[in-house]
């Protein structure tokens, strides 16, 4: 298939952004330059384990780190460049723009405001609106994201409704100003399985109807191989595959990294004999303070060699559509 | 004192029996029972042990009324008269009847009931503490809220030294610095200038320094408290985050979400530690010789009026215990996860 | 359909061989040294203050604080041969501040250690055992701590009478129900801990478990709040001595040298101010010490 190049530029163009802390007296370099784009209307995985630094990056693009953090790099929203930009600079275009949906609804909610009040409040920051225009927005927001019995929900707390609803309000919070693009950080991750689907089958819907941009991060490469029009994995805070899901997942898909392949492989089967054993990748992902010189999987992965250790492979485009980080990437990576 | 910040608010799972269920409807009661009911045994514990040790006391009450030349016929009459001749428990039992009717018996040293002499002495202790209790709620709130603004900040660092200074200070210590500096050098008020006066403007005058000397401490407690809550809000929980990425303006976020939130432990703080506040009195008040609660009672240790010091001590430890009452109920009455209940569906 | 990468010109985006540092040096180094100097210089002030009171006497002969001559009466501060002064009696200032020093240091950790002693055996018992041993110890506390801790000191020293050994005792009956009820939480917080359900259940005994897992695990918690404690011992101590119902000795505590200088306050207030600036010290080394203590081990 020939690449389309759309007419439209990128909603999100990221470009070797970088995020370190100092911790302790140490620096973590938790980004180390990143670069993505994403399209408007399209859906971007991000996927990688606990610590590759899927979710500080996108925090970083927000501004929702903490002081003292120091980011690099250029992320530009619809042309605008917002590393650099100041707090209230950047929190015209939060929530209004750009939102973001996280991992744990019992978390990140406020315990003791009302739900319907924490969505006014959402709108009331950007929109210059009366109290009850918010609260017709707000109710329309319940209803949109499929909450029985919206204007009873809108006077109760968090805590009487369960984990699933919960998160939807979390995505009608999200949703308040109509953003361009909805950033999905493990939104799913904390939801029993059944819930699991429910959200993000919603999430697909809405983005359907509001034509937004969603990027969603996840460590499940399955919801990557479901739902994902592009997918970026990440390990040790830079990217070492980036392809369109097509091209990596299902049947004439090829699988480059080393990494990538390992994740695939350790996803359960049911086509598998009974009592095989799960090929787990050992190890575990490098100390972010002190990263090895050469390729960061190298310790782990099971074809390295010597050039590995020595030098970084670089994240190169070798074939079209498809850009990979690695010496000696697998052959025929038929995925499963 | 230091002794205040140690004393955190010690939530109780427990289990709620089918019984409780199907008497009380709401939660919050429930809880509220609950914790009645434990507190009797301390509350008759409390009874107890003053009486005890009060009558542990050397020395005979009726010869230290009747003084040392008294015959032995007169200090035995006064004896019976006073009920001294009878068994320990029967005078328990007496005391206890009494305190259970309110009347804490008679004093010693002027034969006025224990009842009125604590009337009398108790509302400038309660003005005194009112005045310290808001003081330091208010200025510690407004520090703690600036300071927690700017983490590490050069506020910040100017009022956890400031704090510091006051959780480490001798409260009478402090009394007697603070007066020197405000009364004798710089001559804004006067140390012996004692009463309330006729109007406000002398009473809050009057009572600016002893309510200095008691606030001073707890303004420390509250505003170190606070801040590290409100920092440990905007720091670790989630829906923080989540107020940010609305797009919500810091102060907003920092005041409406953070701050609300912290307030339950400090109000429960505050209740805990009822009992610490009313402690300081006991010191604070000689020093600038107020006539209140406090002063009396160390004016009548000294005079060993057992009666007196009874009353006024288990007065001072009911109110501790109420204190912790209050600080269970207020925290079940603000947390609207344990008002509403829950009701999933 | 390929999504558009940002450069169309180089596919090949260069690596970078080692990376520069995003976050200073500078900053990190003095991120170390100020955790370090928060909990050394306390330490040190508390250290030295120790040496002053009961090793400097022995190198440089002060003179006992009971002799003084009426000569040299009510000297002020920077006098020659003393000083911080002299008081009423010609006593020296600086030598009453270090044999005051002793008492207070004698009696505040005299009282720690017992609290911790038997507080933390009852406490211990308490946390780990539960049940009705745990109600009963625990209503006991309650009864003990509801009375404010002043007011509970100054009627046991009325009932025991005044002397050295009686006013610990009078302190203990705070600090004891005070660190039992933090030995008791910390025990209950461990208790829960599965290396403890699996000690049990490889039939370790009670009290064997007691001592070599949830002991060792309880202790950082104890040492923070004792070191908060002793501050608060020796301004209890002080408090009584300041009431005039502690002890009557010839060297006073640092507490009743502050009662001491209350009448003469408008006319030399040294006598006040200099002690009260010398608790203060002392109390707030030992807070700080605490905070920094809490900080490295991770104490709530």
């Amino acid at each position: 298939m020939s690449p389309t190049i759309q007419a439209e530029g990128a909603l999100l163009e990221v470009e070797d952004l970088r995020v370190a802390f100092a911790v302790g007296g140490r620096e973590i370099r938790a980004v180390d330059g990143i670069s993505y784009a994403v399209e408007p209307g399209r859906t971007l995985a991000i996927i990688g384990e606990s610590g590759s630094g899927k979710t500080v990056g996108c925090r970083a693009i927000m501004g929702l780190l903490p002081t003292g953090t120091q980011i690099s790099g250029s992320a530009r929203l619809r042309g605008t460049e917002l590393i650099g930009l100041s707090d209230a600079q950047l929190r015209k275009h939060r929530g209004s723009d750009m939102a973001m949906v996280f991992q744990d609804p019992a978390r990140s909610l406020n315990p003791t405001m009302k739900v319907g009040k924490q969505i006014t409040e959402a709108i009331q920051a950007h929109r210059k609106v009366s109290k009850s225009e918010a609260r017709e927005r707000a109710t329309e927001l319940l209803r949109l994201v499929r909450i029985p019995a919206p204007e009873r929900r809108f006077h109760e707390y968090p805590h009487q409704l369960s984990g699933g609803m919960r998160q939807r309000v979390v995505i009608a919070i999200a949703l308040a100003c109509e953003p361009r693009l909805l950033i999905a950080d493990e939104a799913t991750t904390a939801l029993d399985v059944t819930t699991q689907a429910q959200i993000m089958e919603l999430l697909l819907e809405l983005q359907q109807e509001l034509g937004m941009a969603l990027i969603f991060i996840s460590h499940d490469l399955g919801l990557a191989a479901s739902y994902a029009d592009e997918v970026v994995v990440m390990y040790a805070g830079k990217v070492v595959e980036q392809a369109p899901a097509n091209q990596l997942f299902g049947t004439g898909g090829t699988v480059k990294m080393r990494y990538t392949r390992a994740l695939l492989d350790a996803i359960p089967h049911l086509e598998r004999p009974a009592h095989t054993e799960l090929p787990v990748v050992t190890g575990r992902p490098p100390d972010p303070t002190a990263l090895p010189p050469g390729c960061n999987f190298a310790p782990r992965c099971p074809a390295a060699a010597d050039d590995c250790t020595a030098k970084a492979p670089a994240l190169t485009e070798h074939a079209p559509g498809h850009r990979w980080a690695c010496w000696h990437p697998c052959e025929n990576g038929g995925a499963a | 004192m230091a002794l205040v910040q140690q004393i955190q608010p010690q939530r109780d799972p427990g289990a709620r029996s089918g019984f409780a269920r199907r008497v009380t409807g709401s939660p919050a009661l429930q809880l509220v029972g609950r914790r009645l009911l434990t507190a009797i045994p301390v509350l008759l514990g409390v009874t107890f042990l003053t009486f005890v040790v009060m009558n542990l006391i050397p020395g005979n009450p009726a010869q230290l009324i009747l003084g040392i030349n008294a015959s032995p016929q007169a200090v035995a009459k006064l004896d019976a008269q006073l009920g001294l001749n009878h068994p320990f428990w029967d005078r328990y039992w007496i005391w206890l009847d009494g305190l259970l009717h309110g009347n804490l018996g008679i004093a010693y040293s002027n034969q006025q009931s224990v009842n009125s002499i604590i009337a009398q002495y108790l509302p400038i202790t309660c003005w005194l503490l009112l005045y310290a209790l808001v003081g330091a709620l208010v200025l510690g709130i407004l520090v703690a809220v600036l300071a927690a603004r700017k983490p590490n900040g050069i506020f910040d660092r100017l009022s956890l030294a400031v704090s510091m200074i006051g959780l480490s200070f001798a409260p009478y210590a402090l009394a007697l610095c603070a007066g020197w500096l405000f009364a004798v050098k710089l001559g804004w008020f006067h140390i012996i200038d004692n009463s309330l006066g006729n109007d406000p403007f002398t009473a809050i005058k009057n009572l600016t320094l002893p309510a200095l000397s008691i606030g001073f401490g707890l303004f420390a407690v509250y505003s170190r408290l606070l801040r590290a809550d409100i920092i440990e809000q905007m720091e670790r929980e989630d829906y923080i985050v989540t107020a940010k990425a609305k797009g919500v303006s810091p102060w907003r976020v920092l005041v409406v979400h953070a701050t609300k939130n912290s307030l339950f432990t400090l109000i429960t703080l505050v209740a805990l530690n009822l009992g610490t506040l009313i402690g300081a009195v006991a010191i604070i008040e000689p020093i600038f010789s107020l006539p209140g609660i406090g002063a009396e009672l160390i004016n009548a240790i000294n005079i060993n009026d057992l009666p007196l010091v009874e009353g006024i001590v288990v007065v001072f430890a009911l109110v501790t215990v109420a204190g912790n009452l209050l600080a269970d109920l207020l925290y079940t009455v603000l947390d609207p996860r344990i008002r509403y209940g829950r009701s999933a569906s | 359909m390929a999504a558009q990468l940002p450069d169309m010109t180089a596919t090949v985006l260069p690596p970078q061989p080692s990376l520069p540092s995003l976050v200073s040096g500078r900053r990190l180094r003095w991120q170390k040294i100020s955790r370090a100097l928060r909990l050394w210089v306390p330490a040190f002030i508390l250290l030295a203050m120790l040496f002053i009171c009961f090793v400097w006497p022995y190198v440089y002969t002060i003179p006992p604080g009971d002799t003084g001559s009426i000569l040299d009466s009510s000297l002020p501060p920077f006098s020659p041969g003393h000083w911080l002064g002299t008081d009423a009696n010609g006593v020296d200032i600086f030598s009453m501040l270090i044999y005051g020093g002793q008492v207070s240091f004698e009696i505040s950790l005299a009282v720690t250690a017992i609290g911790i002693l038997i507080g933390g055996i009852l406490g211990l018992t308490a946390g780990y055992f539960g049940s009705w041993t745990d109600s009963v110890l625990s209503r006991v506390f309650d009864v003990l701590i509801a009375f404010p801790a002043l007011v509970l000191v100054l009627a046991v020293a009325e009932v025991l009478g005044p002397s050295e050994m009686h006013l610990i005792w009078a302190l203990c009956a705070f600090s004891i129900p005070a660190e039992a009820r933090v030995f008791r939480g910390a025990t209950m917080v461990v208790r829960q801990s599965p290396y403890i359900a699996a000690a049990r259940l490889s039939g370790t005994g009670n009290w064997k478990i007691i001592f070599k897992h949830v002991l060792p695990n309880v202790i950082p918690g104890i040492v923070t709040f004792s070191l908060l404690g002793i501050g608060i011992i020796v301004i209890l101590e002080g408090a009584v001595d300041f009431l005039g119902l502690g002890i009557q000795i010839p060297q006073p505590s640092w507490g009743a040298m502050i009662a001491k200088g209350q009448n003469v306050l408008t006319a030399t207030p040294q006598y006040v101010l200099i002690p009260s600036i010398v608790l203060l010290i002392f109390v707030m080394a030992l807070n700080l010490l605490g905070d920094a203590l809490r900080e490295r081990w991770g104490v709530r």
